[in-house]
């Protein structure tokens, strides 16, 4: 039984509370135990690093001394989340000053990070830990029929951390192929869908948006899979607002990929928090239609 | 005065070196305190000098030595790296054995280092001490006569390998030209036109190559490779590899009717990048030299079930042999060049070119190929499909090169490639082309001129490195395309620019086995891969071994006449040391005293050079002079201290630190 | 002789924990321009905004709104061939521009950070109802009524929160951030 500290993230208690659902009900299935993380808070998303730097690695820090004294690995659901606690361990490990006046800091609340935390995406447990093989054994309703673009995002994969491929990666493809979905060739997997820019940015980021949503229905996919709350937000819940903008009619579901892990391993869609969508998944694939300008 | 110096006159010479020692040393104090102090040294005379290197300074030495029967010297100037040489030839002049003079450095190592004009001066005065003290062990030496075997050994058979070999060969000495693949030609006989003359490559190479297989001093040996060498300068002693062609060469007339008959097909991924077919039984080119077939085992339906031998049916002369054996055969020869080439740059691994995902995405070499009228598309230039013209072209140049996550080197000849395939384009098709640049780097003679003439063809410059390639249309007009997302860097902007075809000018690489080559013979590659030189600036076919030449790409990325230049130059130094029949080599070298050594072995894989072989019926170390390059790593190493060096004995180290340290310096008080 | 500090330095000084190499290795070659996805929006590119760096024109950067609309993709940092870490550059000159209160107008960026960063201090939790007013009225028209018809529709379908989270160590959690930076200036 494989156990980790769970680290869900501000979004996932309601925004992405699908999310959460469905990463709960798979890792049970699969066999992996995630212990929620006590009085965790927030990792500070991009925009602490717009203030100061050394406060964005004190708020991770906290996190990952209350995850040290657990003794587990954090896993973190969220690409944003994941990326600031990785780099947070990354650079406290390598700068002692950083690392002392950040302890300094902790001592308040009693804690103390000696670097000796690794962190993962939700998605590496699935793809690494668990395995597609493993995945393949356990499906019992594989999605046969169902065109998926496996929607990466960027803080999954980049900064690149040791030598992987940042370009062209296959590991959400491979999971696909083995809960018997069929992955599609998705060129604009690893860009990015706005993030914060929604708000800030509007009209660039519904631009990064419309983009996104028009690769996926050019490739005939019938449901994006994503991995991070914040991407499915942006090409969800404003889909509608994109179609606005831009007079395209997309009408493309965007579920997180522990859903349809989920249907496949044959758990309700209660349970997996089917339901809450703005742009409801058909039980089978529809045609879908090239929309030009 | 201790016994070793009753008997000698040591002449002390200090050099200014104009203001670089001068300026911060007290040279004619120092001067003044050797004479006076050193005298229970030997010191017999005391002199400084603006330049001592200058003739006039190197007269003042073998005056002395004539007049005051000087029987040591000693320089304090700059570092031995440059002018040992010269004092030791000085010397040499005036009949004194070139090593008993002892250069120290008191520039390099004193006053280029220090600031503090007091502190300089005592420290020149130690230090020249110290060179005193040494120089007394000095041995007269003698270098080392080895005779000069008159065959040379050149291995690769690229433009760089040929042009060496055929000098050699003109001069009249005997040379075996190896190379790998079935055919000569290397890299140059895959390209169509060569910038900046546009001269057609198979044109201006195959005379060459024809010429190299015909020479009666040349021994081509095709589809062969060094496996072995031992031995040292003058006197190496060379295993090849003769791969099976499975064809007997004094039978065969090269007639072609085995491929012909063969009836396997297979791509060729070699010669014709991937582009084309060949048979299993094939030469790689038309103008292949020798014009003898060999046979794919691996892909060759006899080998593989048994069946067909086509081939054998239709020889009209009966040399196909599938019973055909690899052969080892040693050679004798005196000198080694290494001609080896250079490997693509495999742009698979810039994913965000497309390159293996796009269907339209080419590489440089794949675009020599269909522009080649030979070659697998008779010239036509045309997308994937095989008929399909395009209508707009992008090149990019800096494919893998100039990038930290590939090469952070510049290739060199990309720029220029760019533009000739820009030119060709145009020529083939009348597209329009779109070259992808950072800097454009067209140096050399006619070089820039072959830009001006690309500019105004009216192909278009858009200054800025290739975001990404991209089949994701985004907009109408860019259906069905490649798009090119990069930023304008002189308009500001960022522009997708649709094309039809995009070629990637990629860079050059070491060969894959350079490092595993480079230790057989005995040389080093730098942290890029490519074979060091002896000196980067002065001496760029010459490595650290004696005996052993770089030349063309196996140094470094470089266009076809700097190749030719230098195999034409490492040509001349072979004939240089043939001509002499023997080389002398510096006598500072290290030996094993027999008695001493007691068989452990340590230093046998500590030598660079390979120069210590364990001597079975004594059961000790035997260090081969002629290979020794007296670096001193066996020395430091030996745990019983059998091993010393003339030129570095221990006695001689010794004495240098007794004189730094304890002779007559008054030490600064702290 | 004093030696006053440029605005290359003073930038590099706010990329305390980053990696990458220094902003005066960049050979302009345009890769991060032409990877970035709202660069089309930016008055100048992030290329333009490293060489305006190199030149010390501290107050055309400060006035550009490059570096807030950039959405730390990271796509550039990766795709750099001399290794400079671009987006964390962007971020340097985010904090640089909110510490000197000098940004181009009508940027929500700026004001938005600083709402949430009060949000944080206040319950160690995010809670979306409170940030919408830092940046809903910045919005025009159609934009405001749109966004208002998906807060509701997010209310109805139970994704928005309605009472905000907080940590259980409040009071730790505030005097950490005390630790780290005075409180005046965050509440």
């Amino acid at each position: 039984m494989k156990e980790f500290a769970y680290f869900p993230g501000c979004s996932l208690e309601k925004m992405a509370s699908s999310y959460h659902m469905s990463a709960m009900e798979t890792t049970k299935q699969l066999g992996v135990k995630l212990n929620e993380l006590d009085d965790w808070n927030c990792c500070g998303a991009t925009t602490y690093f717009y203030i100061d730097e050394l406060l964005a690695y004190t708020l991770c820090a906290r996190n990952l001394a209350i995850a040290e004294k657990t003794g587990l690995d954090v896993v973190a659901p969220c690409s944003a989340c994941y990326k600031n606690m990785f780099f947070t361990v990354a650079h406290l490990k390598k700068d002692a000053d950083l690392a002392e006046h950040v302890n300094f800091a902790l001592e308040e609340d009693n804690l103390h990070f000696s670097g000796n935390v690794n962190v993962k995406h939700l998605i590496e447990v699935f793809a690494q830990d668990i395995g597609p093989d493993e995945l393949k054994r356990k499906v019992t309703k594989p999605l046969e029929g169902m065109r998926v673009a496996p929607y990466y995002g960027c803080q999954i994969v980049r900064p690149q951390k040791e030598k992987e491929d940042v370009e062209q990666p296959q590991f959400f493809e491979e999971m696909l192929t083995a809960i018997g979905a069929t992955p599609v060739n998705y060129p604009l997997k690893m860009r990015c869908c706005g993030g914060s820019l929604i708000i800030s940015s509007r009209t660039a980021a519904l631009t990064m948006v419309r983009n996104l949503l028009q690769s996926a229905v050019d490739a005939q996919a019938t449901v994006i899979a994503t991995a991070c709350p914040m991407c499915q937000v942006n090409l969800e819940v404003y889909q509608q607002q994109v179609n606005l903008e831009f007079g395209t009619n997309f009408s493309v579901p965007v579920m997180y990929f522990t859903q349809l892990v989920g249907l496949a391993l044959g758990i309700s869609n209660k349970k997996l928090g089917i339901g809450k969508e703005f742009v409801a998944m058909a039980p089978t694939p529809l045609p879908v239609q090239k929309t030009w300008d | 005065m201790d016994k070793k110096r009753e008997n000698e006159k040591i002449g002390v010479y200090i050099c200014h070196c104009g203001t670089n020692i001068a300026g911060v040393v007290n040279v004619g104090e120092v001067s003044a305190w050797a004479a006076e102090n050193l005298k229970d040294q030997g010191v017999v005379i005391s002199r400084d000098y603006k330049f001592m290197c200058s003739s006039l300074g190197q007269e003042l030495i073998q005056k002395d030595i004539k007049e005051l029967g000087l029987t040591r010297v000693v320089v304090a100037a700059c570092s031995p790296h440059l002018h040992e040489k010269t004092f030791r030839n000085a010397c040499k002049g005036a009949d004194l054995n070139p090593y008993l003079c002892e250069l120290v450095s008191i520039r390099e190592q004193d006053s280029w280092v220090h600031t503090d004009k007091v502190a300089a001066t005592e420290k020149a005065k130690a230090i020249i001490s110290g060179g005193v003290s040494r120089v007394a062990y000095h041995e007269a030496l003698e270098p080392l006569r080895v005779p000069i075997h008159p065959a040379t050994l050149v291995v690769g058979g690229g433009i760089a390998g040929i042009q060496a070999a055929l000098e050699i060969a003109d001069a009249g000495f005997p040379v075996y030209l190896v190379e790998r693949e079935p055919s000569i030609g290397g890299h140059m006989a895959q390209f169509d036109k060569t910038f900046p003359t546009l001269d057609c490559s198979a044109c201006i190479l195959t005379p060459r190559m024809v010429e190299a297989g015909t020479h009666p001093n040349i021994t081509l040996m095709t589809y062969s490779e060094v496996v072995n060498v031992s031995g040292y300068v003058g006197n190496f002693n060379v295993t090849i590899k003769q791969k099976a062609r499975c064809v007997k060469t004094d039978l065969c007339t090269g007639c072609g009717i085995c491929q012909e008959k063969c009836p396997k097909k297979v791509i060729d991924d070699v010669y014709e990048a991937g582009l084309g077919y060949r048979k299993a039984v094939y030469t790689p080119f038309a103008q292949a030299v020798p014009n003898f077939p060999v046979m794919d085992k691996e892909n060759c339906t006899y080998f593989i079930k048994g069946t067909c031998k086509a081939c054998e049916k239709f020889c009209p002369t009966q040399a196909i042999d599938f019973t055909q054996q690899d052969e080892l055969m040693d050679v004798q020869v005196g000198n080694i060049i290494l001609a080896t080439g250079y490997d693509l740059f495999d742009a698979r691994r810039v994913s965000n070119y497309g390159y293996g995902r796009l269907a339209n995405v080419f590489t440089s070499i794949e675009f020599e190929r269909m522009s080649n009228a030979a070659g697998p598309t008779s010239g036509h230039i045309v997308l994937r499909d095989g008929k399909t013209v395009p209508k707009s072209v992008g090149i990019i140049h800096c494919v893998g090169s100039r990038d930290k996550n590939f090469n952070n080197y510049c290739s060199v000849i990309c720029c220029m490639q760019g533009l000739k395939f820009a030119h060709l384009v145009h020529e083939h098709t009348g597209a329009n082309v779109y070259n992808f640049y950072i800097d454009m780097r067209t140096a050399y003679k006619a070089y820039d001129e072959f830009y001006q003439r690309v500019l105004e063809e009216g192909t278009l410059f858009v200054r800025g490195k290739v975001a990404e390639v991209t089949d994701a249309a985004r907009m109408p007009g860019e259906e069905g395309k490649l798009i090119i997302q990069v930023e304008d860097t002189l308009a500001g902007k960022q522009r997708r620019i649709p094309v039809d075809m995009v070629i990637l000018s990629s860079g050059l690489q070491p060969r894959r086995d350079a490092k595993e080559v480079g230790k057989m013979f005995g040389i080093s590659c730098s942290t890029d891969g490519w074979f060091t030189e002896r000196h980067p600036k002065l001496d760029p076919v010459a490595t650290m071994t004696e005996g052993v030449y770089i030349v063309g790409c196996a140094q470094g990325p470089k266009d076809i006449p700097s190749s030719v230049a230098q195999g034409a130059a490492a040509s001349a130094r072979v004939l240089d040391k043939i001509l002499q029949k023997e080389v002398a080599l510096e006598p500072i070298k290290a030996s094993v005293n027999k008695e001493m050594c007691s068989g452990c072995r340590i230093c046998n894989g500590l030598c660079p050079f390979n120069a210590i072989a364990f001597i079975e019926d004594d059961k000790v170390s035997d260090i081969n002079p002629a290979l020794c390059q007296g670096c001193g790593t066996c020395v430091a190493a030996c745990p019983a201290g059998a091993i010393s060096g003339t030129g570095f004995s221990d006695a001689q180290i010794m004495a240098q630190i007794d004189g730094l340290l304890f002779r007559n310096i008054e030490l600064v008080k702290a | 002789m004093t030696d006053t500090i440029t605005f290359g330095q003073e930038v590099s000084n706010l990329l305390h924990a980053a990696e990458g190499e220094p902003l005066k290795t960049c050979i302009q070659c345009g890769t991060c321009s032409g990877t970035c996805p709202v660069a089309g929006y930016m008055d100048n590119s992030p290329r333009q905004i490293i060489a305006l760096i190199n030149l010390g024109k501290k107050d055309q950067v400060l006035e550009s709104n490059t570096f807030w609309y950039c959405a730390s993709c990271y796509y550039c940092t990766v795709r750099c061939p001399q290794e400079i870490n671009i987006t964390e550059l962007m971020y340097a000159l985010k904090r640089y521009s909110i510490w000197k209160s000098r940004y181009k107008e009508g940027l929500i960026g700026p004001t938005f950070s600083e709402a949430f960063v009060k949000m944080i201090v206040r319950g160690g939790r995010s809670f979306e109802p409170i940030l919408a007013t830092s940046y809903i009225f910045s919005f025009n028209t159609r934009e405001f009524v749109q966004e208002i018809q998906g807060a509701t529709e997010l209310l109805l379908k139970g994704r928005l929160p309605v009472l905000p989270a907080r940590i259980k160590r409040l009071e730790n959690f505030r005097r950490m951030i005390g630790r780290i930076i005075p409180m005046g200036g965050l509440e």
